[in-house]
């Protein structure tokens, strides 16, 4: 068996230039199936973990609340909802935010900007990511009244660390309100997901918006695994429910992202006729729903891509064959008349096939392996725009997943074992008589 | 050091005290005489028994950038509290209005055909002009008066009236009415926010007297104090004071009339 095994392995290199010619086309299928893949995993990867750093968490609580027949957005009872995570899910960590849209006036600019409140003190999520250009972190922290600027902003201002600069927003009861921010820092990030953000004090927005002191925009909770994270957040539902809360999940993607990036606006009107407190929790899966769908589609059209290229391999590899068997009757007729069975020498043909695409689907992954390292550490990418979204530290995240990798070697080799059955099986119906005085 | 205290004071101070004003605001009652004066100018502006309708014609000027223009024709019912606010020009916003029921203000979009609940002193096509300058107005119920003193506004010798909100759900928090003595007509407004910060200056240039004693402005400026350079003149044309349909004070009116 083991001759025979090694009689095949062989054969794949008696042909050189067939084999090349056909090998090649193996390696390309590897290469383009192993980058999207890599791709799609480094995408998904990114996007959950820049996330997670910066607008959401495992489970993102947001809501709205009903008084007097008006709809606020945003929590009420921010305190008790924290009590119940805490008590509900062990271990779990809590980031509250403070989120309003609002003007930035300085020298005769002004801007309509996002604004984001904090705790500075236990902010763990864009601490870390920030590269200051001016100021500091610990600058912004002891300044009530401080916030950090993206560069972009402060360029657009013309502002520098230590100005200040009027805000002026339209408060959730529809009044104006208006106070003094002092820049004390001016950062860059490669996290897409903040990059255009302003950083300031919870409490200064919370107050600014002229809302209660236990209201916020949006709590994150971080669990220690996000193993059955579905099963985590159905028993926090059922605790706030419990706690008197109206709770729900969201329905589409959309209202996922919603959700993440709700921010206080003025009120609505209600209609149901009786306050009450509402709140959604979304999962970061739920969140990133509409990224995966998106993902799923680039996969999609890759995997298109690579069918045709498989359709044309399989032509290749029954003309090639044919071609093969034509120019290796005799040595089919003499293994033939010593007693090789038809199943033999069928066989053996595949395996040659099965072996060329095992060798040139490896040296697909090689590659594929190589590009991945280049985008990983020597090409920089520009991070504006919606590349952004794809890279860490201007580098495109690519993540070759072994599975996926082993998966797409097995598909190939697989694909090229069964598509060499047909012209092998004919090969091996030819007597050795025929083998040696005919033309197959 | 000195920087970084006061920094905490406005902070921990100014907001939170603003927001307790109001509270207080919301139960204190308003000076008579400022009261008297406010009623005054109130009966004279407010047009109750009256039908009007106008052409308001908008210019938004603006430091560095061309002057922006917008026509919006206006049919006010004071008795019903009601009114119809819907653009002309430019082409972009034709069809968009505003259609007000009491305290209920609703935003017409033609692009969506759907009306968005607003604060019902939405700014008008993004400039300086309110919503509340249209129709009746009722300061006593949403503000607490008090008398600040005297001043002089052009030439003419004004009371001037402090207005604080009673509930937050008013543009401005904090307003100064400038009132002329010669016939009881403001003729300066000033606006704060929540924090007492200056944020529009109107001044009421010109009026037409209707029928009795009844006033309506028919031109005036407002001069934004945080956008440095922004003004808007208004000028309210093509008065008339005959009866409008009913159907006009109607949210399908609005719908109507963007087909």
């Amino acid at each position: 068996m083991n001759a025979f095994i090694a009689f095949a392995f062989k054969n794949v290199f008696r042909q050189k230039k067939r084999s090349v010619t056909l090998g090649i086309n193996y390696t390309i299928v590897t290469l383009i199936l192993a980058l999207l893949l890599a791709f799609s995993a480094g995408a998904k990867f990114n996007i959950e973990s820049n996330l997670v750093l910066s607008t959401a968490g495992h489970i993102t609580i947001s809501g709205q609340y009903v008084e007097k027949g008006r709809i606020y957005s945003g929590i009420k009872r921010t305190g008790d909802i924290e009590s119940i995570v805490l008590k509900t899910l062990p271990g779990s960590s809590i980031l509250v935010r403070y989120r309003i849209n609002s003007s930035l006036y300085y020298k005769g600019l002004s801007k309509r900007l996002s604004f984001v409140g904090i705790d500075a003190k236990s902010e763990t999520g864009f601490r870390g990511q920030m590269n200051f250009v001016s100021g500091s972190w610990e600058e912004f922290a002891s300044d009530p009244n401080g916030v950090i600027l993206p560069k972009e902003t402060a360029d657009y201002y013309g502002i520098a660390s230590g100005d200040e600069a009027v805000i002026s927003t339209r408060s959730r009861f529809g009044a104006f309100n208006t106070g003094t921010l002092h820049i004390r820092g001016i950062y860059r990030t490669d996290n897409f997901f903040f990059g255009g953000l302003v950083l300031g004090h919870f409490d200064f927005f919370r107050n600014l918006d002229l809302a209660a002191s236990d209201a916020s925009s949006t709590i994150y909770v971080y669990l220690p695994s996000t193993a059955g994270l579905s099963g985590k957040r159905a028993l926090l539902l059922e605790a706030l429910g419990k706690a008197g809360f109206v709770v729900s999940t969201p329905k589409t993607d959309a209202d996922a992202i919603d959700a993440v990036a709700a921010a206080s606006t003025t009120y609505r009107l209600d209609a149901k006729g009786h306050d009450r407190l509402e709140l959604t929790l979304a999962t970061i899966d739920e969140v990133t729903g509409i990224v995966r769908t998106l993902l799923a589609a680039v996969d999609g059209v890759g995997g298109l891509v690579a069918a045709i290229m498989l359709f044309i391999i399989a032509v290749s590899i029954m003309i090639n064959l044919r071609m093969t068997i034509n120019e290796r009757l005799r040595e089919i007729g003499t293994m033939r008349a010593m007693g090789m069975r038809a199943g033999g020498v069928t066989g053996l043909f595949m395996l040659e096939n099965g072996f060329l695409a095992l060798i040139f689907s490896l040296i697909g992954v090689l590659l594929a392996l190589v590009v991945v390292a280049l985008f990983s550490f020597a090409i920089t990418l520009p991070s504006g725009g919606n590349l952004g979204l794809f890279l860490e530290a201007g580098h495109l995240v690519l993540i070759p997943e072994a599975g996926s990798l082993a998966l797409i070697v097995s598909v190939i080799v697989s694909f090229s074992v069964l598509f060499s059955w047909f012209p092998a099986r004919r090969a091996g119906r030819i007597s050795p008589v025929e083998a040696f005085n005919d033309v197959f | 050091m000195h920087h970084k205290f006061l920094s905490i004071v406005a902070f921990f101070a100014v907001l939170p005290v603003s927001a307790a004003c109001f509270a207080q605001a919301g139960d204190a009652k308003s000076d008579p005489a400022a009261t008297a004066i406010v009623k005054a100018f109130e009966d004279r502006l407010n047009l109750e028994g009256l039908d009007v309708t106008n052409t308001f014609n908008l210019v938004q000027k603006k430091e560095g950038e061309t002057d922006r223009v917008l026509q919006v024709k206006v049919f006010r019912r004071d008795s019903a509290d009601t009114f119809t606010l819907i653009f002309q020009y430019p082409e972009s916003e034709k069809g968009k209005g505003y259609y007000r029921k009491g305290d209920d203000l609703f935003l017409y979009l033609p692009s969506t055909r759907e009306f968005a609940y607003r604060n019902r002193k939405d700014d008008v096509g993004g400039s300086d002009i309110r919503t509340d300058m249209f129709g009746k107005s009722n300061l006593e119920d949403q503000y607490r008066l008090s008398l600040a003193g005297r001043a002089t506004v052009s030439k003419w010798d004004c009371d001037v009236v402090r207005l604080e909100a009673r509930q937050l759900d008013v543009s401005f928090p904090i307003q100064k009415w400038f009132v002329r003595k010669t016939d009881g007509l403001p003729v300066k407004v000033e606006n704060y926010s929540a924090s007492e910060t200056l944020l529009r200056t109107i001044y009421y240039i010109d009026y037409r007297k209707l029928s009795g004693d009844r006033f309506i402005f028919t031109k005036l400026l407002a001069v934004d104090a945080l956008e440095k350079g922004q003004k808007t003149l208004l000028t309210n044309d093509g008065i008339e004071t005959g009866a409008i349909p009913n159907y006009v004070f109607t949210k399908a009116y609005l719908e109507e009339q963007s087909r």
